[in-house]
């Protein structure tokens, strides 16, 4: 006879001994005290929220991704121009340009958060469907120009470590693909923050290029402006890089995605500050890392984030050009996946299809369809030799920063619609300090603009 | 008719003449199948600004010159009362409406309003891309035979409101026709504010059935939105273990809140399954069974449970457990047993008294697969001195055992 009595199932049930049973588990399962109906009851079905590092580590998420994916081969190129050309002369934007992308980024979220609808949903619906298909095709158009960049970037940085770029180009194509199409919005999230960690190779290459960090402090908080066309053109440029509209737009739907609701929202707004804070910082260092190397030596003229990689070479050593390339493939990939998903969501936003990740085909063919189709394009025409890359970027340019105003303006007067956002709505000095980052880059638009219409008709070159 | 978009392009005309922009149309009686037009909405001639005029006052529509002829442009007294009226432009057009003839969520792309009587209604929704082509090119190279109209009579129009339903905002309603599933199914496209909004205009079993089977972060989200007596309401028709585990991922507050609020009998219920932790048997586990003296008569059982069987999800077994405590099980008889047993046969004497049982602590996997292998439909869970806490349903085996990107499309048999 076995010591537990009647053995499971054999023999009658009421006979099984089951005394040897815990009356309540050990003390393996947490356990708290609620008062019901008056009376103290011991539960263990509630997790603990997480506190501490990890609460705040797991409430990163849309913001570090979206503004770590403006990161990518063009802001790259622009980062490494500005350090290359002017030292750490243009720092300061980029702390200037912190605060703006932080306040512009958290607005985002927290539309998302308090509508549950994307950026392009609630345009469609408070402002009608001319400004939203006005939005949904300039972003399609010029994010199918960004994406093509990405994949040069992808190709460019297998190059760099000798690799054949017609095998890491597909490959990686077909990666970013699987993952979005396959995974669920929650495993996509924590892939893509992986993936940020790529960007670290920055601050590294910046101290080991050994700058002076008295210059550097006096670059990023003395501003300093120099009437000149290059300089005045960076600064613009820098502008229209560090914020943009595909940003925005991811910051929301994914949000929405997220399903961040708009009574947790408070801590949130967190993420949305660390993507700023962080991407931005990863900016400077790419500027600090080819001020105290190129710049000093003379070398001005950089073209692509490549480029940036190979001239660092000879006055920094392979360890910045590997960093520089192991970065610019890092940024790449991640953009390259993000850039197709902000697209795919705007347009499904606009045409009020079902979107999101966590979906499959089935459920939405037209977002999954536009993010295939994204890819395929990006991957396909990167590969073709001698296209005519570089202009294509600065029409696309071109494109964005004429969107971006108009989409601020969109997002400062949905976020100030009472009936919309409830308690959430913008501060004053939200307001502030969104009107001013709107003023500074409608500034810096028309600068640019007209630039490029003095150049078209050959006032300047 | 006329697709509201192109309606919106005419001109208000008085006799005299004089042109006017027309901004908007108001309409009412949106519970009824076919809403109908009450107000023109027109710019002012001379000043800024707009005013009213009911319908009634139009005289005509000349479609050939697109315009709108009225008695006259003076406005009507009644502006303060449209305030807070619907408007077909501003909130009906571009806005998520659920098509319930084909099971989705889409936009009113365009509005089709017909004509009868001198009264227009609001008749068909155009969901289909040609419309916004139509829009964005005014009405121009219009092909009327490809339009995509859906019967608005099929159409559930949201306002992104939870509160709208419990500030009397009218709705057809006609989405209570649809099973749970398909309702949650629905649900899943649409912002979370819609989702609370949809929910709370279903009648509370049904609400409670469609939360059941929502995805899990979308349950909180859409709780939370819920008025609270609602949401409580909703809390009490579910399976107790559902709402266990909506309830165990709730904010601390909000649901000592909630378990404060619930009657009693579904308040202990679900209290006494929040005890275990979410990953053992108990975590698992529903407590809603139906349970029958072993003595009994099967005639006299049927009448004990005539009103028993009629609540729990699960009634397919029916457990024999001890009158006295501490409520031994004895046994298990199934539906079928004793829908076929003699009267006068005890339930003692049909029962099955060699069953398998778990223990609240055990491992829910271990159990999940227990159950599995066994064929059966359920495992009763007994607690140390040999008292029934509850039963593991097959459904709950399956939550445990399939892969993750399955459980939401496994079906439910008990529920």
């Amino acid at each position: 006879m076995s010591e537990k009595g009647a053995p499971q199932g054999l023999e009658p049930v009421e006979e099984l001994d089951l005394s040897s049973l815990p009356n309540r588990p050990g003390a393996l399962h947490d356990s708290l005290r609620l008062n019901i109906r008056g009376r103290s009851v011991t539960l263990r079905r509630f997790q603990h929220s997480p506190r501490g590092l990890l609460k705040w580590l797991l409430i990163l998420g849309p913001g570090l991704i979206a503004s770590s994916a403006g990161n990518d081969a063009g802001g790259i190129a622009i980062y490494s121009q500005t350090g290359a050309k002017f030292g750490y002369d243009l720092i300061w934007v980029m702390v200037i340009l912190m605060v703006s992308l932080a306040v512009v980024q958290e607005m985002g979220s927290r539309l998302g958060a308090a509508t549950g609808r994307g950026l392009l949903d609630l345009i469609r619906e408070r402002f009608g469907i001319d400004w939203a298909i006005f939005a949904m095709a300039i972003l399609f158009i010029a994010n199918s120009g960004i994406v093509v960049s990405e994949f040069l970037g992808i190709g460019a940085a297998a190059e760099l470590f000798g690799i054949s770029k017609w095998i890491v180009v597909p490959v990686a194509a077909v990666l970013l693909w699987y993952l979005v199409i396959f995974g669920s919005y929650a495993w996509v999230e924590k892939i893509f923050l992986v993936m940020t960690l790529v960007f670290f190779a920055y601050p590294v290459a910046a101290i080991l290029a050994g700058p002076d960090w008295g210059e550097v402090a006096r670059g990023a908080f003395l501003p300093t402006i120099r009437p000149e066309r290059e300089y005045i053109f960076l600064l613009v440029g820098l502008m229209g890089t560090t914020i943009t509209p595909f940003m925005q737009l991811f910051q929301q739907s994914s949000t929405v995605e997220r399903g961040v609701a708009r009574r947790h929202y408070g801590p949130e707004r967190v993420d949305a500050y660390a993507g700023a804070i962080f991407s931005n910082l990863i900016s400077i260092s790419m500027i600090i890392a080819t001020a105290a190397t190129l710049h000093l030596a003379g070398q001005t003229e950089i073209e692509s984030a490549a480029d940036a990689a190979l001239a660092l070479e000879p006055f920094a050593g392979n360890a910045a050009k590997t960093l520089f390339g192991v970065g610019l493939m890092g940024a790449s990939l991640l953009a390259g996946a993000v850039l197709p998903l902000a697209t795919a969501y705007a347009v499904s936003e606009v045409l009020g299809v079902p979107k999101g990740v966590n979906l499959d085909f089935r459920r939405a063919p037209i977002f999954f369809g536009l993010f295939t189709g994204m890819i395929l394009l990006g991957a396909t025409l990167s590969l073709i030799p001698n296209l005519p890359v570089i202009q294509w970027m600065v029409a696309v340019q071109v494109l964005n920063g004429a969107l971006l105003p108009v989409m601020l303006i969109f997002i400062l007067r949905l976020i100030n619609d009472e009936q919309l956002m409830g308690p959430l709505k913008n501060t004053r000095i939200y307001n502030l300090l969104g009107w001013g980052t709107f003023t500074l880059v409608a500034t810096a638009v028309l600068i640019m603009l007209g630039g490029q219409v003095l150049s078209m008709v050959g006032v300047i070159k | 008719m006329v697709m509201v978009s192109e309606l919106l392009r005419y001109r208000v005309t008085d006799p005299k003449g004089h042109h006017t922009k027309l901004v908007d149309l108001t309409i009412s009686q949106l519970d009824t199948d076919y809403p109908l037009v009450t107000h023109i909405i027109y710019r002012l001639p001379d000043q800024k600004g707009e005013a009213f005029l009911p319908w009634k006052i139009v005289k005509g529509i000349d479609h050939a010159t697109r315009q709108i002829l009225v008695e006259s442009h003076k406005p009507a007294k009644e502006i303060d009362t449209l305030d807070q009226a619907v408007r077909l432009g501003r909130d009906v057009l571009d806005a998520l409406i659920l098509d319930l003839q084909n099971r989705r969520t889409t936009r009113a792309n365009d509005l089709w309003l017909e004509e009868e009587k001198r009264e227009v209604h609001l008749t068909a929704a155009d969901t289909s891309g040609r419309a916004i082509l139509r829009r964005l090119v005014r009405g121009r190279f219009d092909d009327r035979e490809r339009r995509a109209l859906y019967d608005w009579k099929y159409i559930e129009f949201l306002r992104g409101d939870p509160q709208a339903v419990n500030s009397g905002a009218p709705y057809h309603g006609r989405i209570v026709r649809l099973p749970p599933g398909e309702i949650a199914h629905l649900t899943s496209t649409i912002p979370y504010l819609h989702a609370a909004e949809l929910l709370a205009l279903l009648p509370k079993q049904l609400a409670a059935d469609v939360l059941e089977v929502m995805a899990p972060e979308r349950q909180l989200q859409v709780l939370e939105e819920l008025d609270e007596a609602f949401a409580v309401q909703v809390l009490e028709h579910m399976a107790p273990d559902l709402a266990a585990d909506i309830i165990g991922h709730l904010d601390l507050k909000l649901a000592q809140t909630y378990l404060n609020r619930l009657p009693k009998r579904s308040g202990k219920r679900i209290t006494d399954l929040l005890k275990y932790a979410a990953h053992t048997v108990g975590g698992i586990m529903t407590n809603d069974v139906v349970t029958v003296s072993p003595r009994l008569t099967i005639r006299e059982a049927r009448s004990v449970l005539h009103e028993k069987l009629k609540e729990p999800d699960f009634v397919y077994f029916i457990y024999a457990v001890e009158d006295r405590p501490p409520h031994k099980l004895r046994g298990v008889v199934s539906l079928r047993q004793f829908l076929t047993a003699e009267d006068d046969q005890t339930v003692e004497e049909i029962m099955n008294p060699y069953l398998l049982a778990l223990s609240p602590f055990d491992s829910p996997t271990e159990a999940g697969y227990r159950l599995l292998n066994s064929q059966l439909a359920a495992l009763p869970v007994v607690g140390k001195d040999g008292e029934l806490l509850g039963t593991v349903t097959i459904d709950a085996a399956v939550a445990q055992v399939a892969p993750r990107s399955w459980r939401a499309q496994a079906p439910k048999v008990f529920s």
